[in-house]
């Protein structure tokens, strides 16, 4: 089986906006790859005109809360880095080998990258850039005016992205567990920084053996 | 029960289901108040929940039978046009914001799926159909989300004001073209088609990416209601229980008579007395919402106004409300089935309450069941105010049952003592201080009464008061003897005192005018006998306690009178023989 991935248009978002971003993006991929009975519940974006969809499952609403908060500690730490959290999906296969015994492993058979690019310093550069002219205030709020409108639908953009590929990309999911509700695959959610996705892609191509396409 | 399909399960019926699903998202998401309440997640998903593995709640009434949807067959598309249309100038053209068309496209004949496949792939087939269908299920449930109508959407079902425009739709199955400059206006996407055993199951929708140049805008606000029958009015039914708005109001009445002709003829229908069966007509069938608050005080089935509307398609179309849900406000106040039930209720008003203490006395001094308007009414201790209050479960109703509830528990407990307060306190108001008939009282505890637990006012006191023979109430046994105790020694020093004030007044009435001794002697004599005899007269008509007072004391001033009276004869008489 073929791992497909899809790789999100890189978000630049500042600080504060981490949450609700990633919020969107993940439940909407959750929301096509759950495909368990759900019922789906609609939020409202606080800090953008979006409406998504999440799958009501809580479960998955409580880990993708932890991994964010993971996220943005470790952002925090490491400034100034391309972050990116990838969403895998997988399923549990025994593989036998000649020379030792069976065992169960994780194939992969679906990978999503959601880059996001912190853009606190640069805003804070410039506004201390523009603090000596008289209308500093103004610039900044138009600054972050623009900033939020682009932001929305760089959103907006990857949620269509997101919604064409899993509509599209359909022959590679596994059999549908029967009288499941909610999440349907196993999955895992692992945070990589710029320093480490490449090398943390080669890992997993090491492990599970299969070749990766890329999007 | 199985979620997925049997492999039996015709193609045709994935089909069927999946539009009829599709249909019910997208009127959910566009069209305000159609949607039925937010399902419960403790409620077990039913059988059309587990289709396509989205539970998206009770379909409106027009989608209960999906078969009736397509009844041309699954072959046959779905059109869904979302529509703006102005309130106010119905003269003004609505316009198209959203097109919907979901159909099963044949493949051409050369098509390598025009070919049969063979049975054993054909379990295949439906499976991957199926799961396919809940991926692009799910896809065209994000996408409403996502497009400029949902902002629209969300504008008219949050607020209760009404806007300029109404969200409308038409569902038929065949639409005419847009036009070239329409066509200009749209944006277009494509979901990704599902191979089925009869084509291709393809989803479209044509979108205006602005809608700024409708210029929303709220209209009008709710019109000025005069309410006749507010809480507390004279003209109100006590026993009535208020709606909660409105809106909930009319659209109890729009769903009950909805459903009503839904199963008339079992299948949803218009509302125009001279329509067709919905589905006869050429697979069209449109709905307007209930039109915000403003309009949700009228019938919720309007003559159809096409007339006054521009046709854009060639086929008759009519204008109903869909059916829509009573929206999910809170529930009215109303009041405890036992306050309804009292006998009570209906036959007395409200009994005001004296403020004095010696009035509290009074009350007391004479319990005559016979006059039970007798002013004998004790004022409410706090905690007898307290527990008249209604439940925490309704707050709306609290500050409408709380006055209401008093005084008729001021009553009960002024003629008859306050029954016993239920333990579980849910009902705290129409239980303690109505549960039931004062005669159901009298019965059940055996012309017993108990006095509540929480009525431990020292000031305040039943007439009645006695021992309450449940174990259960031993505290307010305790409290009832000594209730009991303190009503006999308040009785006998109130009595005295208000002997004493009758017996001044008897005095006031019966004194002596200021006049010549002798005249006044002589007829003060005669005036004193006949009032004498007048008021022993009067005297034997009270056969109260005070009463009898007055009449022992007004003897003693009569013997006091009478004996002065000789005194004064005899010294008289001793002169005139000196």
């Amino acid at each position: 089986m073929n791992c497909e991935s899809c790789e999100l248009k890189e978000l630049e978002v500042e600080q504060f906006e981490i949450r609700e971003a990633l919020r969107c993006i993940l439940h909407t991929i959750f929301f096509h790859r759950a495909l368990g009975l759900v019922r789906p519940r609609d939020v409202d974006c606080e800090l953008f005109e979006l409406t998504y969809v999440q799958c009501g499952v809580p479960e998955v609403e409580k880990e993708i809360e932890e991994k964010i908060n993971e996220f943005i500690t470790k952002v925090s730490k490491h400034p100034n880095r391309r972050n990116q959290i990838c969403l895998s999906f997988y399923e549990m296969k025994s593989k036998q080998s000649a020379w030792s015994s069976s065992k169960t492993e994780r194939v992969y058979w679906e990978r999503w990258f959601v880059n996001l690019q912190i853009i606190n310093q640069r805003v804070n550069t410039k506004s201390k850039q523009t603090r000596v002219g008289l209308d500093h205030g103004e610039f900044t709020f138009e600054e972050k005016k623009l900033h939020r409108s682009a932001l929305e639908a760089s959103i907006r953009e990857n949620l269509l992205r997101i919604i064409k590929f899993a509509n599209e990309k359909m022959d590679h999911l596994p059999h549908i567990p029967p009288n499941v509700e909610g999440i349907s695959y196993p999955y895992e959610i692992a945070i990589l920084s710029s320093a480490e996705s490449s090398l943390d892609i080669l890992k997993r191509m090491l492990q599970t053996g299969h070749q990766t396409t890329l999007s | 029960m199985a979620a997925q399909p049997d492999p039996g399960r015709s193609t045709e019926q994935i089909v069927s289901q999946f539009l009829s699903k599709a249909l019910h998202a997208i009127l959910a998401a566009r069209i305000p108040f159609i949607h039925g309440p937010t399902i419960p997640t403790s409620r077990p998903p039913r059988k059309r929940d587990r289709w396509f593995h989205l539970a998206l709640g009770d379909p409106p009434p027009a989608l209960e039978h999906p078969s009736g949807l397509l009844p041309n067959g699954v072959m046959e598309p779905l059109v869904v046009d979302i529509l703006l249309s102005p309130r106010e100038d119905p003269t003004m053209p609505e316009a198209i914001v959203e097109r919907w068309v979901a159909q099963c496209e044949v493949p051409a004949p050369w098509s390598p799926l025009h070919s049969p496949a063979e049975s054993s792939s054909n379990s295949f087939l439906v499976k991957r159909t199926y799961k396919k269908s809940i991926i692009l299920l799910r896809s065209i449930y994000s996408v409403l989300r996502l497009l400029p109508a949902q902002r629209v959407f969300k504008m008219l079902c949050a607020s209760n004001q009404s806007y300029n425009y109404d969200l409308t739709y038409r569902v038929s199955s065949f639409a005419e073209p847009f036009s070239r400059k329409e066509e200009a206006e749209f944006r277009s996407h494509y979901f990704s088609p599902v191979e089925t055993q009869y084509g291709q199951l393809a989803v479209s929708v044509q979108y205006r990416p602005s809608l700024s140049q409708f210029n929303l805008e709220i209209s009008s606000l709710l019109p000025p209601m005069l309410i006749t029958d507010y809480v507390g009015s004279p003209a109100a039914d006590p026993m009535r229980t208020f709606p909660a708005s409105p809106s909930e109001r009319s659209a109890t009445r729009s769903s009950i008579s909805y459903s009503f002709r839904g199963s008339r003829d079992g299948r949803p229908s218009t509302s125009a007395p001279a329509s067709a069966p919905l589905f006869n007509r050429p697979h069209s069938w449109t709905g307007a919402p209930n039109e915000g608050p403003s309009h949700r005080a009228q019938p919720a089935h309007q003559p159809p106004t096409g007339s006054q509307r521009k046709p854009t398609f060639n086929f008759d179309e009519f204008k109903f409300s869909p059916p829509f849900y009573m929206s999910p406000t809170p529930s009215p106040p109303k009041f405890s089935g036992s306050y309804m039930q009292s006998p009570l209720r209906a036959e007395s008003a409200p009994v005001s309450i004296p403020q004095s203490g010696t009035s509290k006395v009074k009350g007391l001094r004479s319990p005559n069941l016979s006059d039970p308007t007798r002013n004998f009414l004790p004022p409410p201790s706090p905690k007898s105010a307290r527990t008249a209050e209604p439940s925490s479960q309704d707050s709306e109703s609290k500050s409408f049952r709380k006055p209401d509830g008093l005084r008729i528990s001021d009553a009960y407990s002024n003629m008859y003592g306050t029954p016993k307060g239920p333990k579980d306190g849910k009902d705290d108001s129409g239980r303690f201080s109505l549960s039931g008939s004062p005669r159901f009282t009298f019965s059940r505890s055996s012309s017993r009464i108990s006095v509540p637990d929480d009525l431990d006012d020292p000031d305040f006191s039943y007439p009645f008061a006695v021992d309450d023979v449940d174990s259960s109430d031993s505290q307010a046994r305790s409290n009832d003897g000594k209730e009991a105790l303190d009503f006999g020694h308040a009785s006998s020093s109130h009595k005295s005192q208000d002997a004493a004030v009758g017996e001044l007044v008897h005095m006031l009435k019966t004194a002596a005018p200021l006049r010549d001794s002798t005249y006044s002697s002589q007829s003060s004599k005669s005036e004193l006998q006949e009032e004498g005899l007048g008021s022993t007269s009067s005297f034997f008509m009270s056969r109260m306690a005070s009463d009898a007072l007055d009449e022992l004391q007004s003897y003693k001033n009569i013997k006091e009178m009478l004996l002065s009276q000789s005194r004064a004869k005899l010294h008289e008489s001793l002169r005139r023989n000196n």
